[in-house]
C-alpha cells in the first residue's frame, strides 16, 4: 500500500487469560507523526512491540513499510524503536555502541562514526561518549537510547514514552528534533503527556483495552477547525448580537471558566474568518482574555 | 555474507561488552591466577617428589624438575600406571615423553575449560533478556544472527583467555624451571591452550544455549554449573541405565557430552584432532541451537 507505513490488522496478544491486545486495528500513513493515547495497560506499549517484532501474537497481521512483518533482514536500518524499560548494555559507552548498532545496520565505518556523533550531539551528549552507560544519569540514559532510534535516519520510528525522565530544557531539545522531522520520517509517539501529543503529533489514535477506539488527524479529533474558545471578562449581554455575527455558529457559555465555547460549520468560514466576525461584537460588551480553537487532546480524550 | 558481516558485528559488541563488564574481568583475572598458581604448585609438588625419588633410588641430585619424570616415562610400571588412567594407548602413544609442566597446563586448561566458558558466557545472554537490551539489536539483526554473534564473541574472548593463560603459565615455567628449553615450549603451550579452546567451543554452546531459556542471569549460571555436573555424571548414568535395562546401545549416547570427545583433542596427529573439534564443535552448535530455538519461539 503505498503512502502506509504501518498496517496492524486484528491483533491479539495474549497473556494466559488477559488480552493485552484484543482485536487491535490501526493504518499509520506514511510521514506522519501519529500520537497513541489510552490508560495504562491499554495496549499501547504492546502493540509497538508487536509491529517491532518482539512478541509473538497470538493472531492478526502487521504489514511494515508494505514488506509485511517485521524481519531484521528486510527491515534492519529502515525501521527503528526505543521500547519502554529496556536498557541499553550498562558497560557499553554511548559512542561506541552507536557506532555498533549503525554497523549492524549496514553502514560503513566512516557513516557510522559519523551518524554516531551527529546524534550524540542532537542529544546533546557529545561530551559524555566515552563514559560508560552505568556512569549517566537516568535522562541522559533515555538520551542515548532515543539517539539509537534515528541513527540512520530509518523510515519508522517507534517512540515508547521518549520524554520521560527528561529535565524541561533536554526535553525541549527532543521535542524540537521531532518537529523537524515531520513528514520526512513516519514516527509513532506513546505518551501519557497529552500537551506533548498535541504539541509533535499530526494524527492521534486511542486505545482503550486492546483496542484502536479512534483514529483521525489531530484536527478532526481536537475540532480545531469548527470550534473557538473565547475566555471572556464576563457573560455577555447579548447573545443575540453574537449570532448575527455569525449566523451558523451555537454559542455556549460556561459560568465557571467564563468560556464562550462557539461551534461552527466549515461553510462558515475558518477560524480567522470567524474571529474576524465575532470579536467586533464581543468586544462591543465585555474584555476577551484569552481565544483558543479546538478542544484540548485531554479534552477530546476524555469526552471520548 | 550480509549475515556473516552482521553476525561478527554482534560478536565484536558482545567481546568488547564483555571484557568490559567486571563480572567478566574479574574471571578472567581469576583464570589466570588459578592458571598461574597451579603451575607454581605443580611444579613446586613436581620438584619435591623427584627430590624424594631420587634419595630413594639413590641417583644424582638434580635441580631441573622434570628431568627424573623424563626418566619415569621409560619405566615400564609407570607406563602401564598411565595407561591404565587414560584408558586410550593412542592418547598415551601421543603425550609419552612430553614433559611434565606442558602437560600440567593442558590438564589444568582442559579441566577449567568448562568452568571457564559457564562463568563468563553463562548468564550473557539472559541478562540482556531480562534487561531488554537484546531489543535494541534485535530491530537490526536476526534472532539467529544474534545467537550467533554472541556465541562467537564468547568464542573470541575465551581464546584469548586461554591464550592469556598459557602465557602465563609459560611464564611461571621459565621462572621456576632452568633447564627447559623455554622457546620450544611457549608454542606447545599455545597448542594445547588451542586444543583446549577447542574443547571450550562445545561448553559455550551449551552455556550460551542454557542462558536462552531463561531471563535471570543467575539463574542461568546456576542451570550451567548444573550442566556441568550432569555432563560429567552422563557416563556414569548411562552405565547404570545400560546395565539396568540391559541397552548395550545407550552407551553410544555418550556422545552427547562434551567430555567424550575430550581425548582426541589429545593426540598429535591432524585427524583424530579434526574430528574431536568438529564433534565439540557439532556439539556447541547444537546445545546453542537448542537454546535458540526456545529464544525465537518467545518473545523478546
Amino acid at each position: 500500500m503505498i503512502g502506509v507505513a504501518i498496517v496492524t490488522r486484528d491483533l491479539v496478544k495474549r497473556y494466559g487469560r488477559r488480552r493485552a491486545l484484543d482485536g487491535c486495528s490501526l493504518v499509520v500513513p506514511r510521514g506522519t507523526m501519529m500520537g497513541l493515547v489510552g490508560a495504562n495497560g491499554a495496549g499501547k506499549t504492546t502493540w509497538m512491540m508487536a509491529v517491532a517484532g518482539f512478541l509473538r501474537l497470538s493472531s492478526g497481521s502487521i504489514d511494515l513499510l508494505g514488506r509485511g512483518p517485521f524481519r531484521a533482514e528486510v527491515h534492519s536500518g529502515r525501521f527503528a524503536i526505543l521500547p519502554q524499560d529496556s536498557a541499553l548494555p550498562l558497560e557499553a559507552r554511548p559512542g561506541d555502541i552507536l557506532y555498533r548498532y549503525a554497523r549492524m545496520q549496514g553502514l560503513s565505518p566512516e557513516a557510522a562514526r559519523r551518524t554516531a556523533n551527529e546524534m550524540l550531539a542532537a542529544v546533546n551528549l557529545a561530551d559524555r561518549a566515552n563514559n560508560s552507560i552505568r556512569s549517566l544519569s537516568h535522562g541522559m540514559r533515555m538520551r542515548v537510547r532515543f539517539a539509537q532510534c534515528f541513527i540512520g535516519s530509518p523510515e519508522v520510528v517507534l517512540l515508547d514514552e521518549p520524554l520521560n525522565g527528561l529535565d524541561p530544557i533536554e526535553a525541549d531539545r527532543i521535542r524540537r528534533f521531532l518537529r523537524a522531522r515531520r513528514g520526512r520520517q513516519t514516527i509513532v509517539i506513546s505518551s501519557h503527556n497529552l500537551h506533548d501529543i498535541e504539541t509533535l503529533c499530526t494524527h492521534v489514535a486511542f486505545v482503550e483495552k486492546g483496542r484502536v477506539t479512534r483514529t483521525s488527524t489531530l484536527e478532526a479529533i481536537t475540532r480545531a477547525s469548527s470550534r473557538v474558545t473565547y475566555t471572556l471578562a464576563a457573560e455577555p449581554s447579548d447573545m443575540a448580537a453574537l449570532s448575527a455575527a455569525v449566523p451558523g455558529a451555537t454559542f455556549a457559555w460556561t459560568a465557571e471558566t467564563h468560556d464562550l465555547v462557539c461551534t461552527f460549520e466549515a461553510a462558515d468560514g475558518d477560524v480567522a474568518a470567524i474571529n474576524r466576525k465575532l470579536l467586533p461584537a464581543l468586544l462591543a460588551q465585555t474584555d476577551v482574555l484569552a481565544v483558543s480553537s479546538g478542544l484540548s487532546l485531554e479534552q477530546a480524550y476524555l469526552g471520548s | 555474507m550480509k549475515s556473516l558481516f552482521r553476525i561478527g558485528q554482534v560478536a565484536v559488541a558482545e567481546c568488547a561488552g564483555a571484557v568490559r563488564s567486571r563480572r567478566v574481568l574479574v574471571i578472567l583475572a581469576l583464570y589466570l591466577l588459578m592458571a598461574v598458581f597451579c603451575m607454581m604448585w605443580t611444579i613446586t609438588i613436581l620438584g619435591k617428589m623427584e627430590a624424594e625419588l631420587s634419595k630413594v633410588l639413590q641417583l644424582p641430585e638434580t635441580e631441573e624438575t622434570g628431568i627424573v619424570s623424563a626418566t619415569l616415562w621409560k619405566s615400564a610400571p609407570f607406563q602401564s600406571m598411565v595407561k591404565s588412567g587414560l584408558k586410550n594407548d593412542l592418547v598415551y602413544n601421543d603425550i609419552e615423553g612430553r614433559h611434565p609442566v606442558e602437560l600440567i597446563y593442558a590438564w589444568f586448561a582442559f579441566m577449567c575449560a568448562p568452568l571457564l566458558a559457564m562463568l563468563v558466557a553463562g548468564n550473557r545472554v539472559a541478562d540482556d533478556l531480562k534487561s531488554g537490551a537484546v531489543r535494541y539489536a534485535l530491530v537490526r539483526v536476526t534472532r539467529l544472527e544474534w545467537t550467533l554473534g554472541k556465541y562467537c564473541g564468547q568464542v573470541m574472548l575465551v581464546a584469548f583467555a586461554l591464550a592469556v593463560s598459557a602465557l602465563g603459565a609459560w611464564v611461571v615455567a621459565v621462572f621456576r624451571l632452568s633447564g627447559i628449553g623455554m622457546f620450544e615450549l611457549l608454542p606447545t603451550m599455545f597448542d594445547w591452550g588451542f586444543r583446549a579452546g577447542m574443547y571450550a567451543l562445545a561448553w559455550l554452546g551449551l552455556a550460551l544455549g542454557v542462558s536462552h531459556v531463561t531471563r535471570s542471569g543467575s539463574r542461568a549460571s546456576a542451570l550451567c554449573l548444573l550442566a556441568i555436573a550432569l555432563c560429567a555424571g552422563w557416563p556414569g548414568i548411562l552405565k547404570l541405565l545400560s546395565r539396568w535395562l540391559d541397552c548395550q546401545w545407550l552407551d553410544h549416547f555418550d556422545a552427547i557430552v562434551p567430555s567424550s570427545a575430550a581425548l582426541s583433542l589429545w593426540r598429535r596427529s591432524f585427524a583424530p584432532l579434526f574430528t574431536g573439534g568438529a564433534h565439540l564443535l557439532t556439539l556447541g552448535l547444537t546445545y546453542l541451537m537448542l537454546g535458540h530455538l526456545v529464544f525465537s519461539r518467545r518473545d523478546a
